[in-house]
């Protein structure tokens, strides 16, 4: 086993078992990409092979049909309480990404998670987001609290010295724990090959084309490229310099700018 | 006296930009302490009463939101003219069209071009204004929302950045030997998001005099109006 991605895992399977420890009840979202599948690994990992809690995924309807057969055989291969989060509502009213992509998003998966969080009283989530993807996501510490409409103060985190993961006493709807925020795109690759885990085939090039990042389908444009293989993935990651979020129409500065700017009443 | 209501001047970039003429002999930054949010109202509002407006002003209402001139440090003046200033002469109108195009961006409905063009437009407009009336009052505030509207989207962009506070410090090229005591102030300074700039939690001001100021607070500057207006200074 190579040593630094087992030290990697190490400190997330530990993350992972603090979680089940000072949370009430947990849950782990998962969208079947690369990081979440992996993030469900180690959750199975940490409890020997059955996951305590259960695992979200966010039902968009306009994800790829790719995304929704690896979701159901991996739900029965890996045995685990599979939570399915839709907006019912908001499909019934139309919302699409046509209706314009960010309230597309934040009504089909903000508002799905939100809805649940709240039937369900989830107080922790856990999610596979990396500090390398993102600008944004390099503020992030393990254990970021949440408000009930999502908020996040990024100046007003846990501290995490010498590696400490302590639950904030009040003033959080819930916790969103992220256990692989120290890894890369490039280690979790190398982490799925090392433990030969499933990946969804839209990540293998066809006709010249892979996509590096899964969403839905309106919003996900796939990359030039011609690794059909794990090892010819892992390959062209050592050597691109094409940010992996490239492909996501989805503007994470932009979504975020709009948030603010409404948060100051300019919209 | 004159006042340059810069919205949004962020020092980082003032200094950047070699805006000699923003960097008066006394500079600095401006602490946003005692507020939760840098909204350009409650700030503006807060600068004219010199106390913090935070919780009189809704977000849902902010921007319609109207002080009387006895409530603000006006009222020490005999004659003055405020253009554009927001909580009290904003030009509703203007600032509603340039709120809906930025709404429009976020759409896809709206080029970043087109509400540019917009910003400049209401700019010069307010540039106009604001020279009309230079040497008439004992009181000219002049309001800018360059740094603001166009930083919002473009804040990451430092050539187009740089156009910008060009801009502003020819405005205060324009006026620095026309009085006695130029204050340039800004609500909240700016961050780059990407591309984009958000509001930073430090706003700007610069004196054409000595003060000693000592990081004060927007609201400090209300004190020191007055005393201009009753002639402390002199």
């Amino acid at each position: 086993m190579n040593t630094y991605l087992q030290e990697l895992e190490k400190r997330s399977i530990a993350i992972i078992r603090e979680v089940k420890a000072q949370f009430k009840n947990p849950a782990v979202l998962w969208s079947t990409g690369k990081d979440s599948t992996a993030t469900v690994w180690l959750c199975k990992k940490a409890f020997f092979g059955k996951i305590p809690f259960p695992v979200i995924h966010i039902d968009t309807s306009y994800k790829f049909p790719e995304i929704y057969q690896f979701r159901d055989k991996i739900a029965k291969e890996w045995d685990f309480n599979l939570i399915i989060a839709k907006n019912e509502k908001a499909l019934k009213n139309g919302m699409s990404p046509k209706k314009g992509r960010l309230e597309c998003c934040t009504q089909l998966k903000t508002e799905a998670l939100k809805n649940l969080i709240k039937e369900q009283k989830f107080d922790a989530l856990i999610l596979a987001i990396r500090r390398d993807e993102h600008g944004i996501r390099a503020k992030e510490r393990y254990y970021s609290p949440r408000d009930e409409n999502f908020r996040w103060n990024y100046k007003d985190q846990p501290a995490e010295l010498w590696d400490l993961y302590v639950k904030p006493s009040e003033d959080f709807s819930h916790m969103r724990v992220h256990p692989i925020l120290h890894w890369t795109e490039l280690d979790v690759w190398e982490y799925v090959k090392q433990e030969n885990l499933p990946v969804n085939p839209l990540y293998f090039a066809k006709n010249g084309k892979r996509y590096r990042s899964l969403g839905c389908m309106p919003c996900t444009v796939p990359i030039p490229s011609t690794a059909s293989t794990i090892d010819e993935i892992i390959h062209e990651i050592k050597t691109s310099k094409t940010p992996e979020r490239a492909g996501r129409a989805q503007d994470k500065e932009k979504a975020y700018m709009m948030q603010k700017l409404r948060s100051l009443g300019y919209m | 006296m004159i006042i340059l209501a810069l919205d949004a001047l962020d020092i980082h970039c003032v200094q950047k930009f070699h805006c000699k003429n923003l960097m008066q002999k006394e500079y600095g930054q401006t602490s946003l302490k005692g507020f939760n949010q840098e909204r350009t109202i409650v700030l503006w509002a807060s600068f004219l009463t010199g106390k913090n407006m935070e919780k009189e002003i809704p977000i849902k209402t902010q921007w319609t939101f109207q002080l009387q001139p006895e409530q603000t440090f006006l009222k020490f003046f005999q004659k003055y003219k405020a253009i554009d200033l927001p909580s009290f002469s904003y030009k509703q109108q203007n600032h509603e069209e340039e709120r809906k195009l930025l709404k429009g961006y976020f759409e896809d409905k709206v080029t970043v071009e087109e509400y540019e063009s917009l910003i400049w437009k209401n700019h010069e407009e307010n540039k106009k204004d604001f020279f009309k009336e230079l040497g008439k009052t004992p009181l000219l505030i002049g309001y800018f929302n360059l740094a603001d509207a166009i930083g919002h989207l473009s804040f990451g962009l430092t050539e187009k950045m740089a156009i910008v506070y060009n801009e502003l410090d020819k405005i205060a090229e324009e006026v620095k030997n026309s009085e006695d005591f130029i204050l340039i102030v800004s609500d909240h300074g700016m961050k780059a998001v990407g591309r984009y700039g958000d509001h930073s939690r430090n706003g700007f001001y610069s004196l054409n005099r000595a003060l000693g100021l000592n990081l004060p607070e927007i609201t400090s500057f209300y004190n020191i109006i007055r005393g201009i207006a009753e002639n402390e200074y002199f």
